[in-house]
């Protein structure tokens, strides 16, 4: 039997706004298991954002226990959990987020630059060439078009090696041929680095060509009939 | 992160124009102190040069006591130069004539500072000389030549010596001192003095030994030297206090300079830190998203930041030195002193200041970005918890205070000034927060440019009273220094106006005065006042004898006695220049005999209002009462009198008058004339030393202009970084604006309106702040009188007005002609 990647157990997050007390996540409880490919689905405000946040270390919960690997990611602080996002974590955002300073293989050798590793360059140029963007290398973001910025951004997602792949809406701001282009590449890299993948979308075809879609609405997981239909 | 990424950064930064303006900020603080301090370093060391020529020497040792040959063996074992001087009055005579001169003798190393002018013929205008005048020669003073009816190479007798008159002496350095240095001046060897055997015990004698060199070992020997009672250890400053006022007060000008400099430029570099830092947080984000940990970020921004700083302090040293060198350029045929080298001081002070700029002011921001949440990353509305105002505000003072101190070595002048500023702050941005306030509307107001602005200033209200208050000070500080550096010119300037009498007569018989002064209107321009001369001495104070009243109250040091014989005058009306401080003035018609003193007269010999004093003037005695205390001006270019008589007192006794005028170069002739006809009178030249007070004034000016030039450069830099900081919320808000149909007309009238306020508002901050300031200034610091600038009250608030809009459209442009999408994708 497959380990478990990420487990969440009785999740909650509350914020105080001045109304009085707003509660975004209402007792989640999940497991990941290592090779799954996950779909988080759920109407906009449903919470799913926040649980991708807190699944993936960058955000804390009010209560409750979030474990990603051998990590109990509730016990640790900013540093420590930073040091196991390094290490065991790679992102796909939906407005790409790469460093505007720097350039495509620059902003893919990032990560193992930040981990202290050698051979940054030449695995980060393989990673480029991998997603098509080889005559790209020197190029800076505002060069490039937002779906050559998705690729390089999927790049440095895996130029850690992660276990885990946290993606928010990763189609998000691209048009329909792009952004299924955009996918294909994600899942083949998903396939080749037999990395676990977490994705936050809206994009019903997107969620169904994942293994598993959890439905979140109201910051709870439902049956997924429910929050797609409330999604539509 | 490792330094090869930082330094990739960092370059990245500052090529993408993020790090631009905390970069120029930084350089702009560190090249406006190395210039001014460098200019200063050398200027000061320049005048301080200059004015030594009034003491002939760096320093002097004077007494009426022979100088120990053990003092002149210190000061040459410590490699300092050294020479003697002897002056002592005495009577001179040739055939039947005689006159009381004052004769100076000194040896042939004299002197040590400034020169000797000789010439051929009374009343010329001279050569500088090497020599003294050799063994057995004399020269003498111009007015001399007519008095004892005398030409070059005649002889005169000296006390029991016959010496050769060998040259006119037109000009001494040490000569503009005292106004009482009575007499003619007769310049003559000090091998000499023994064989005149004028110098018996008893005779009023005044020892100098003339030093200089090297200042620490000037000062190693003042220590080392057992100099009280009865050796008075004299510089320019105590020697000639107009020239020692007009230089501290110089001095203390071009401190607040610099240090108002360097309080702009930290603003200006705090102001553009903060925006680099906000324009960072998703970089940082993504960084933390990416595995970066918050050590990670801190110590790669702040390796950036000092990467920064390091560049920006050697480009800043370069610049100021080079920018030093263009002023000391531009102002070479005004600075007719050679410059000396510069001190190492003002690089290290320009260094220091670059790191502690970046410390103070830019590090707190960047220690900001270890706190931004990852989740921002997906998650843009998410915030960033405010930077703690402590570390922000704490910094920052800490940071000014250790700046400040060290550069201007001044803790009063630092703790007033920043406490005005805290004060002005605080109540001004009460006052601006309130008026923002105050009927907040609803809505964008987006119909008229001028609503929009106001909806757009209340609506942050919290940034725009920031913004105030920065503009505010900003321009108060430009505006003190502007009024300070008025004040300090006209306050010189009045000192010495062109047309001040450089001429002073006195020994004036009763008789004579009538013929003087009609001889002087006619050929000359008459001086204001008239003062009869009485010399006398303190002989009673109250019910005690002179002698035992100064024993009691036991005055130390050289310096005249209290029983020393004095001139005194008597006048119905308290001279100009005089401020009663305790007591009053006599009525005009008063009777009684009643007496003025000088403050620090008063203060020395324990005088107070009420007691009385027996003067003895010339074995005749007089009882008077002290009615009033008197402060002097100490620098004007007019006779003082420590001791002043009611006409009630002294105008039956014999007196000699002193008057004075002004003559033209060109005519010095005329004293040929004056003297001819009235030879017992004295006639005191201080035209040179008058030329020579203006020429300093004059240099010191032009430093102060120049160093107000460079403060204004480091304004300008704040009001743009203050802009920037702005900018981007206003972009923002206009660039949806814009997005949803408004014109470009409305933004560009929006903008206006804005600035325009905001300029409006930070002008009256800044007048009100200003007058409180330099009022402060004034009486603490440059010993002033305070006043009101009515005219700054309507200048304040338009020229801040005119001035922000101006900066901030220029600065804004790019948010009315860039195409909205292209705003609202940069957001």
């Amino acid at each position: 039997m497959s380990r478990t990647v990420v487990s969440a157990e009785g999740v909650e997050k509350i914020v105080q706004t001045s109304a009085g007390q707003l509660v975004i996540l209402d007792g989640i409880d999940l497991e990941i298991n290592e090779g799954e490919s996950v779909a988080i689905v759920g109407a906009s405000g449903s919470g799913k954002t926040t649980l991708l946040g807190i699944l993936a270390g960058l955000d804390t919960a009010s209560s409750g226990t979030v474990k990603l690997l051998d990590a109990n990611l509730t016990e640790l602080d900013e540093e420590a959990r930073a040091l196991t996002r390094g290490q065991h974590v790679g992102f796909v955002f939906q407005s790409f987020q790469l460093l505007a300073s720097l350039t495509a293989l620059e902003n893919v050798m990032l990560p193992v630059e930040l981990r202290g590793d050698t051979l940054a360059q030449s695995q980060a140029q393989e990673l480029l060439e991998k997603v098509g963007l080889a005559d790209r290398l020197d190029h800076y973001p505002r060069q490039l078009s937002g779906g050559e910025q998705q690729r390089v951004a999927i790049a440095r997602a895996f130029a850690s090696d992660p276990t885990v792949l946290f993606a928010d809406e990763p189609t998000g701001n691209l048009d329909t041929q792009t952004g299924e282009r955009i996918c294909q590449l994600l899942f083949d890299l998903n396939q080749e680095f037999g990395t676990t993948l977490i994705m936050v979308t809206h994009d019903l075809q997107l969620a169904a060509r994942c293994s598993r879609t959890i439905a979140i609405s109201g910051g709870q997981i439902v049956p997924s009939e429910q929050a797609t239909a409330s999604a539509l | 992160m490792n330094i090869k990424l930082v330094a990739r950064m960092a370059w990245r930064d500052v090529r993408s124009g993020e790090m631009g303006l905390l970069l120029v900020a930084l350089l702009v603080a560190v090249g406006t102190v190395t210039s001014i301090s460098l200019f200063v370093d050398r200027l000061q060391s320049a005048l301080l040069e200059e004015s030594s020529n009034f003491l002939a020497a760096d320093r002097q040792i004077s007494s009426s006591r022979a100088i120990p040959e053990d003092f002149i063996v210190q000061a040459q074992q410590r490699g300092l130069n050294t020479a003697q001087t002897l002056v002592f009055p005495s009577m001179v005579f040739a055939g039947d004539l005689n006159q009381l001169v004052s004769v100076k003798a000194v040896d042939e190393t004299y002197p040590l500072r400034g020169e000797l002018i000789v010439g051929s013929e009374p009343f010329q205008r001279g050569a500088p000389t090497d020599a003294v005048p050799a063994p057995g020669t004399i020269w003498l003073d111009s007015r001399l030549f007519p008095a004892m009816n005398v030409a070059l190479g005649d002889s005169l007798e000296v006390g029991m010596a016959e010496l050769t008159i060998a040259k006119v002496l037109v000009a001494e350095p040490d000569r503009g001192g005292s106004f009482f240095d009575l007499g003619p001046r007769l310049l003559m060897n000090l091998q000499d003095v023994a064989a005149t055997e004028v110098v018996q015990p008893g005779s009023r004698l005044s020892y100098r030994l003339l030093l200089s060199g090297d200042e620490t070992e000037l000062e190693s020997l003042r220590e080392a030297l057992p100099l009280k009672p009865n050796f008075s250890w004299i510089s320019v400053r105590e020697s000639s206090p107009r020239i020692g006022r007009a230089l501290d007060r110089a001095e203390s000008f071009l401190l607040l300079g610099g240090l108002l400099g360097v309080l702009l430029a930290g603003i200006a570099v705090g102001l553009s830190a903060h925006r680099y830092a906000q324009r960072h947080f998703d970089h940082v984000g993504v960084l933390k998203t990416l595995g970066a940990t918050p050590a990670q970020i801190l110590r790669g921004f702040m390796s950036l930041l000092l990467l920064v700083g390091a560049i920006a302090i050697v480009m800043g040293l370069l610049a100021g030195s080079l920018l030093h060198i263009v002023i000391v350029q531009l102002l070479a045929s005004l600075i007719a002193v050679e410059l000396p080298m510069p001190t190492v001081r003002p690089f290290l002070l320009g260094g220091a200041t670059g790191l502690i700029c970046a410390l103070a002011f830019a590090m707190p921001a960047f220690v900001h970005l270890k706190n931004v949440e990852p989740m921002r990353v997906i998650r843009r509305d998410l915030g960033v918890a405010p930077l703690s105002r402590w570390l922000s505000y704490g910094a920052a003072a800490a940071g000014s205070l250790l700046l400040l101190v060290w550069y201007t070595k001044d803790l009063w002048l630092t703790l007033w000034t920043l406490l005005s500023i805290v004060s002005i702050c605080v109540i001004f941005g009460a006052l601006a927060w309130a008026l923002l306030k105050g009927g907040r509307v609803a809505g964008m107001q987006a119909k008229s440019g001028w609503r929009l602005a106001l909806a757009g200033l209340q609506r942050r209200r919290m940034e725009n009273t920031a913004q105030i208050l920065i503009f505010g000070v900003a321009i108060m500080l430009l505006l003190v220094l502007v009024l300070i550096r008025t004040a300090l010119i006209d306050e010189w300037r009045s000192q010495v106006p062109e047309d001040a009498a450089n001429h002073f007569v006195m020994n004036i018989a009763e008789d004579e005065v009538e013929g003087v002064r009609a001889l002087v209107r006619d050929q000359a321009t008459e001086g204001e006042f008239l003062f009869p001369m009485i010399r006398g001495r303190v002989s009673q104070v109250n019910d005690s004898s002179a002698k035992q009243w100064q024993e009691t109250v036991g005055r130390q040091g050289g310096g005249p006695r209290l029983t020393s014989e004095r001139s005194l005058t008597w006048s119905v009306l308290p001279p100009e220049n005089n401020a009663i401080i305790a007591g009053a003035w006599w009525s005009a018609d008063s009777t009684a005999a009643e007496v003025s003193l000088e403050q620090e007269y008063a203060e020395d010999f324990g005088l107070q209002l009420g007691d009385r004093l027996e003067f003895d003037v010339g074995g005749r005695r007089v009882w008077s009462t002290v009615t009033s205390i008197r402060s002097l001006e100490w620098e004007s270019m007019t006779p003082n009198f420590y001791i002043i008589l009611s006409p009630g007192a002294l105008s039956d006794f014999p007196a000699t008058y002193m008057t004075s005028f002004f003559l033209e170069p060109s005519e010095k002739v005329f004293l040929n004339t004056l003297l001819r006809q009235y030879p017992t009178i004295t006639v005191i030249e201080i035209d040179a030393l008058i030329a020579q007070v203006q020429k300093i004034v004059a240099q010191v000016s032009q430093a102060v202009e120049l160093v107000l030039a460079l403060v204004l450069l480091s304004g300008a830099l704040v009001l743009i970084a203050s802009i920037q900081a702005s900018r981007d919320t206003r972009m923002a808000e206009h660039g949806l604006i814009r997005a949803l149909g408004g014109t470009r007309a409305l933004i560009g009238g929006s903008l206006t309106a804005e600035f325009l306020v905001l300029g409006a508002f930070a002008g009256v901050v800044a007048v009100f702040g200003a007058e409180l300031v330099v009022a402060m200034l004034q009486l603490q610091v440059f010993e002033l009188q305070a006043e009101a600038h009515p005219w700054i009250w309507l200048l304040g608030p338009t020229a801040g007005a005119l001035i922000i809009t101006v900066v901030g459209l220029a600065g804004s442009r790019s948010l009315i002609d860039t195409p909205p999408m292209n705003v609202l994708r940069g957001l």
